[in-house]
C-alpha cells in the first residue's frame, strides 16, 4: 500500500473503531464529569477531577446507588466553550448518562447549558460563579457553588474588623473576574467603603508591575484579588517587589493557601483569603468527620494538599447527584432533576439544599455554600486575626 | 473525481441524518461543515494567494457577533442577520486587505495576527456592546416560515447548503480570470504585476471574499451553539483552520473540505479510543506524522497516487 | 512622576525578557524561515529542565541553566534532523504545520510529565527588592535583565564574529554559494536551530525563577517572540533586542495610563503601525520578505 493510502486508512480506521465502541447502557450508573484537563486551567480541573474520583471510589466501596456502582465518564473540555458544548453532547447521546458535573469556568458551564435544555438532562455547576448561569432561565442547572454576589455577602460581616476603607481591586478579565468586581464593589459600597481602582490582567498574563504600580497610587488600603492560584502567587511576588503596603483579600475560593505559602514565600505573608473547604482545620468544618476522612484519603492517594481547596468540589458535586440517583430511585435523566430538588446532605463544604433562582416557571436550583476566610500568618494557614483575637 | 463517486458522495451527505446512528454524529457533522467553510476561506487566501492570514477567527468571531447582536439587540431575523454578518466581516476584510497590500510573506502574517488581537480584546473589554467575557447566551435558532430550524436534521441541511455555496464560489472564483490572477501573484507576483495583473485589486477581493465566507460560518456556529463568548477569538480557532487547510492539501478545492472532516472527526475519535490524558499528545504526534509523510496534503497525495496508478 | 519612573524601570526589566525571547527566534524565522510556533515550548522546556536539574539532581542555580541551554539545544537539533530536514524542499506553510504539531505534542507532553500544577523554581537571589531613589526593582530581575544583555552580546558576536556564524550566515543569504565554498548546508540548518532553541531555553531558564514554570507558559512567549522578531527586522539580533524594548516599555505605559484591560493591544496596534510605516521592520534597511 502506498503512503498516502495506509495514512488515509489509518485515519479511517480510527474513526470507525470510534463510531462502533458504543457500550450498551448496562450495570454500573453512569455520570458524567466536565473539566478543563488540558490547557492553562488544567491544575484546577484535575484537582476537580480527583476530588470526583474519591466520591465516586467511596460510593462504590459502599455497596453503590440503588444496588447499583456508579462509574465515571470523564471528558476533557480543553478551557474552550466549543469542547464543553461538544463533551455535553457527547456525554448525553452516546454515554446516555443521566446527570452532569460540570465545566469548571462560567464561558464553559454556559456554553453546554443549551444541551442540557436541549436533551433534558441535569448539571450540577462545582465551581463557577457567573450570575447569568442560575438567572437565564435553565430548569436543569443546579449549582453548589457560590456565585459572586453570594460570596461577597459572605464576607460582609468581616469587613469592619478587616479594617478596609478604601479598596482596589486586581481581576482577571473574565466573566469571573468581572463578576467578582461588581459584587465586591456593590456590597463595600454599601458598607460605606471608598472603591478607588479597578485594574484587569489577561488570563495568560505573568507581568503584572504595570497594574500594581498604578494601584500603588491610589493610596488605597486593601487589594481585592480575584484570579486563579499562578497569578495569585506572580501578583504576591510582585506586589512584594512593588513594595505595595497593602492587605490583600483574594476571592473566589481558587487561591490554594498553601501553594501560595511554597511558591510565594514571604509575599504571601499576611494576605487574607476566602475558600470554601479548609483542609487545615477540618475539625472546623460543617461536617469534621467527613472533612477529616477527605483529606486523609486525599493524601493517602499521594494527591498534593494544596489541591484540596479545589478538590473538594468534585466530591461534592458527585455525592449530590448520587444522592439525587438514591432518592429518584433510578437513573433518568427528567426523574434525577426532579429528585435533585428535594436533595438535603452535607457535604465536605456543609449542607446542600437546592433553592428556586432565576425567572419564574423556568428555575434553576441553587445552593448555599459556607464561605470562610483565611489568613496567611508566620509561614501557616491561620484563622484570621481579627477572628482569632476574640 | 469520476461522476459516479460525486454523485455517491453527493448522495450520502444529502441522506447522512437519516442513516447516522445517533445525533451525537451529527453534531460532529454540523461542526465539520462549520469548519468546512472556514477552511475554504482560509484556502481562498493561502492555497490561491499564497498570503497566509493568522487571523483568521477574527472574521468568524466578527462574523458570529454580528449575526448574535442584531438577532438578541435588535431582534432581526436569522435571515436578515446572516447576510449582514457576512458584509460586516468583508468590510473588515476589505480593510485589513486595504492595510496590508503593501506586506507579504511574514509580515502579512503578523498584521493579520495583531488584528485578530486587537478585535479580540475589544469583545472583551467593550462591555456594554459584547457583554464582555461573560458573553451572548440564547442566542436564538433560526426559524423558516412555521418551522423552526432548531433540530440538527434541519441545521444540518442549512450547514450543508452553506458549504455547497462557499464551494460553489471558490470553484467559480478560481476557474475564471479572476483565480488565474490569484495564482499568477503566488507564483510570481512582479511577471504578474509586468503583465499588467493588478496586484492590490485582487488580493484585497480575495481578502473581502474569504472574510466574508468566515462571517457565514461565525453566524452558522452562533446560531448553531447558541451562545457566543470571546473564546470565539481564540487562537486555536485559527490554527485548526491551518491545519485542516495544509493537511487537506491548500490550493485545491477538495482539500479544505477533506481536512474539515478528519480533524473535526480525530479530536471525536480520540475522546472514544484513547484515555483524556493522551488525546492532545496524540493529536499532535499523528498531526507531525501526516505532515512528514504526506508533506502537500491528502488531497494531492491520492491525486498523484491516481495518476501513478493510471496505465 | 515616581509612578512615571517606576513604569519606565517596569517597563525596561519586561522589554528585556522580551528581547530574550525574540532573539532565539529571530534566527529560526528570521534566518531559517521557519514559522516555529514551538519555539514558546522550547521556552517551557527550559524553565522545566532547570527545575528538574534543580530538584532532582540538586544542581546548582547556574550549573542548572547550563543544563537546561544544553537540553534545549540538544532537542533542538533532534527537531531539525528528524523533522525539518526531510521537508526542506516543501513550502513555508508545510514546515509551520509540523511545527504546529511539535508544539501541540510538546505542551501536551510537558503537561503529562509535570502536570498541570505551576511549579516554582527557586533561585538563590534575596527576593526583598532593591530600592532606588522613588523605584524599586527585584535583584533577580536586575540579574536576568543583565545577563540577557550579556547573552544578546555573545549570540552577536558569535554569528557576526565567528567562521561559524558567517557561514551560517552564508547558508542563509546564498545557500548554492555557501555550498560551493565547501560549508556542510545540512549541518548549518542543524546549527542554527539548536542555537535558537538553545537561546529559548536560555530565556526559560531564566524567567521561569522569576514567574512560573507551567506547561502553557509557552503560548504567550511564542507570540511576543513573533511580534518582537518582526519589530526588529528578521534575523536582525540587535533590532530584536530594541524591538523587545519597545513593546515592553510600550505594553507598560499602555497598562498603566490607558486600561490595563488593552494592555495587550497597545502592543498590537504598535505592530500595526510599524508594519504599515515601516514594513520591514523598525531597525532595518528597507528591503522586503515574499
Amino acid at each position: 500500500m502506498t503512503r498516502p493510502l495506509a495514512v488515509l486508512v489509518a485515519l479511517v480506521a480510527t474513526a470507525t473503531l470510534a463510531a462502533s465502541s458504543t457500550v450498551s447502557a448496562q450495570a454500573p450508573i453512569k455520570i458524567g464529569v466536565i473539566e478543563p484537563l488540558s490547557g492553562p486551567v488544567a491544575a484546577s480541573g484535575n484537582y476537580v477531577r480527583m476530588g470526583a474520583e474519591i466520591a465516586s471510589d467511596w460510593i462504590n466501596a459502599r455497596g453503590g446507588v440503588n444496588g447499583r456502582k456508579i462509574t465515571l465518564i470523564i471528558e476533557d473540555n480543553k478551557s474552550d466553550p466549543k469542547e464543553a458544548a461538544s463533551a455535553a453532547e457527547k456525554l448525553i447521546v452516546r454515554d446516555r448518562v443521566p446527570a452532569i458535573m460540570g465545566a469548571w469556568g462560567s464561558s464553559m458551564t454556559l456554553a453546554a447549558m443549551p444541551k442540557l435544555e436541549e436533551y433534558g438532562v441535569p448539571m450540577v455547576v462545582e465551581t463557577s460563579s457567573a450570575a447569568a448561569i442560575t438567572k437565564r432561565g435553565n430548569p436543569w442547572i443546579f449549582r453548589i457553588s457560590p456565585p459572586s454576589d453570594m460570596e461577597a455577602l459572605g464576607l460582609e460581616q468581616y469587613v469592619d474588623r478587616l479594617g478596609v476603607r478604601r479598596a482596589d481591586f486586581l481581576a482577571v478579565n473574565t466573566d469571573w473576574g468581572r463578576g467578582a468586581i461588581a459584587a465586591f464593589g456593590d456590597m463595600l459600597k454599601k458598607k460605606g467603603v471608598a472603591v478607588g481602582a479597578a485594574e484587569y490582567m489577561d488570563q495568560a498574563a505573568t507581568d503584572m508591575n504595570a497594574q500594581l504600580t498604578k494601584i500603588k497610587g491610589t493610596g488605597g488600603d486593601t487589594l481585592f484579588l480575584t484570579t486563579a492560584v499562578e497569578q495569585i502567587t506572580l501578583v504576591l511576588k510582585q506586589a512584594q517587589e512593588q513594595r505595595l503596603a497593602r492587605k490583600i483579600v483574594t476571592t473566589g475560593g481558587s487561591s490554594s493557601p498553601t501553594q501560595l505559602i511554597k511558591q510565594a514565600g514571604a509575599a504571601a505573608e499576611g494576605s487574607y483569603h476566602i475558600v470554601f473547604f479548609m483542609p487545615w482545620f477540618p475539625e472546623a468544618m460543617p461536617d469534621a468527620k467527613l472533612a477529616r476522612a477527605f483529606v486523609d484519603e486525599w493524601s493517602k492517594r499521594g494527591h498534593p494538599f494544596e489541591g484540596l481547596t479545589e478538590g473538594f468540589r468534585g466530591h461534592d458535586g458527585i455525592a449530590t447527584i448520587v444522592e439525587a440517583i438514591r432518592v429518584a430511585g433510578r437513573d433518568e435523566p427528567t426523574a434525577v432533576r426532579d429528585a435533585l430538588w428535594r436533595v438535603s446532605l452535607v457535604g465536605v463544604n456543609g449542607p446542600i439544599r437546592f433553592e428556586k433562582d432565576g425567572p419564574t416557571g423556568k428555575e434553576s436550583g441553587q445552593s448555599k455554600p459556607s464561605i470562610f476566610v483565611v489568613q496567611i500568618r508566620d509561614g501557616k494557614v491561620a484563622l484570621p486575626d481579627f477572628l482569632a483575637k476574640q | 473525481m469520476s461522476g459516479a463517486g460525486r454523485a455517491v458522495l453527493a448522495g450520502l451527505a444529502l441522506t447522512l441524518p437519516f442513516w447516522l446512528p445517533n445525533p451525537y454524529f451529527l453534531h460532529v457533522a454540523i461542526m465539520a461543515g462549520i469548519f468546512g467553510v472556514l477552511a475554504l476561506s482560509l484556502n481562498l487566501l493561502l492555497g490561491y494567494t499564497g498570503q497566509l492570514s493568522l487571523g483568521h477567527a477574527a472574521f468568524f468571531g466578527i462574523g458570529a457577533y454580528a449575526s448574535a447582536l442584531l438577532t438578541l439587540r435588535l431582534e432581526w431575523s436569522f435571515w436578515l442577520a446572516l447576510p449582514a454578518a457576512v458584509a460586516l466581516a468583508a468590510l473588515a476584510g476589505w480593510l485589513i486587505g486595504r492595510l496590508a497590500l503593501k506586506l507579504r510573506g511574514a509580515y502579512f502574517v503578523l498584521v493579520t495576527i495583531s488584528f485578530a488581537g486587537v478585535v479580540a480584546l475589544v469583545s472583551v473589554n467593550w462591555m456594554e456592546l459584547t457583554n464582555g467575557p461573560l458573553g451572548l447566551p440564547g442566542v436564538p435558532a433560526p426559524t423558516l416560515g412555521p418551522w423552526s430550524l432548531r433540530g440538527k436534521p434541519a441545521y444540518y441541511y442549512l450547514v450543508l447548503a452553506a458549504v455547497l455555496l462557499a464551494s460553489l464560489v471558490c470553484r467559480r472564483l478560481v476557474h475564471s480570470r479572476i483565480g488565474r490572477a490569484f495564482v499568477a501573484l503566488r507564483e510570481n507576483e512582479p511577471l504578474a504585476e509586468s503583465v499588467g495583473v493588478d496586484v492590490t485589486h485582487y488580493l484585497v477581493l480575495a481578502a473581502v471574499v474569504s472574510a466574508a465566507m468566515a462571517g457565514l460560518a461565525g453566524s452558522l456556529y452562533a446560531h448553531y451553539t447558541r451562545f457566543v463568548s470571546p473564546e470565539v477569538f481564540l487562537f486555536s480557532y485559527t490554527v485548526t483552520m491551518v491545519i485542516m487547510v495544509v493537511a487537506g492539501g491548500k490550493g485545491t478545492l477538495a482539500g479544505p473540505l477533506v481536512g474539515a472532516l478528519i480533524f473535526t472527526v480525530l479530536p471525536e475519535a480520540l475522546r472514544a479510543v484513547v484515555s483524556w490524558q493522551w488525546q492532545m499528545l496524540a493529536y499532535g504526534v499523528l498531526l507531525i506524522l501526516l505532515v512528514v509523510f504526506l508533506p502537500r496534503g491528502i488531497v494531492p497525495a491520492i491525486a498523484a497516487w491516481r495518476v501513478r496508478q493510471a496505465p | 512622576m515616581a509612578e512615571l519612573l517606576q513604569h519606565l524601570v517596569n517597563g525596561l526589566v519586561l522589554g528585556g525578557t522580551y528581547a530574550l525571547l525574540g532573539i532565539g527566534l529571530t534566527l529560526i524565522f528570521g534566518l531559517m524561515n521557519v514559522v516555529n510556533f514551538a519555539h514558546g515550548e522550547f521556552y517551557t522546556l527550559g524553565a522545566y529542565a532547570t527545575f528538574a536539574a534543580l530538584g532532582l539532581a540538586g544542581a546548582n542555580f547556574f550549573a542548572a541553566v547550563l543544563a537546561a541551554i544544553a537540553c534545549g539545544a540538544v532537542l533542538g537539533a533532534l527537531c531539525e534532523q528528524a523533522l525539518l530536514r526531510p521537508l526542506r524542499a516543501e513550502s513555508i506553510d508545510t514546515t509551520m504545520l509540523v511545527m504546529i504539531g511539535v508544539w501541540i505534542a510538546m505542551q501536551n507532553a510537558e503537561l503529562l510529565i509535570w502536570g498541570g500544577v505551576a511549579k516554582s523554581i527557586p533561585h538563590p537571589f534575596p527576593t526583598a527588592p532593591l530600592v532606588l531613589g522613588p523605584v524599586s526593582i527585584a535583584p533577580l530581575r536586575a540579574f536576568v535583565l543583565v545577563l540577557a544583555a550579556g547573552l544578546i552580546v555573545m549570540a552577536y558576536l558569535a554569528i557576526h564574529r565567528t567562521r561559524l556564524g558567517t557561514a551560517m550566515r552564508a547558508t542563509f543569504q546564498d545557500r548554492d554559494t555557501a555550498a560551493l565554498m565547501g560549508v556542510r548546508i545540512h549541518r548549518m540548518h542543524t546549527v542554527t536551530f539548536a542555537f535558537g532553541s538553545g537561546l529559548a531555553a536560555a530565556a526559560g531558564a531564566l524567567l521561569g525563577p522569576v514567574f512560573l514554570a507551567y506547561p502553557s507558559m509557552g503560548d504567550l512567549a511564542s507570540l511576543k517572540a513573533f511580534s518582537v522578531v518582526i519589530l526588529g527586522g528578521l534575523g536582525n539580533l540587535p533590532g530584536a533586542t530594541l524591538g523587545g524594548l519597545l513593546l515592553g516599555i510600550a505594553e507598560e505605559l499602555g497598562a498603566g495610563y490607558i486600561s490595563s484591560g488593552y494592555r495587550d493591544a497597545v502592543g498590537f496596534v504598535i505592530i500595526i503601525l510599524v508594519l504599515l510605516l515601516r514594513p520591514a521592520g523598525l531597525f532595518t534597511k528597507q528591503e522586503r520578505i515574499g
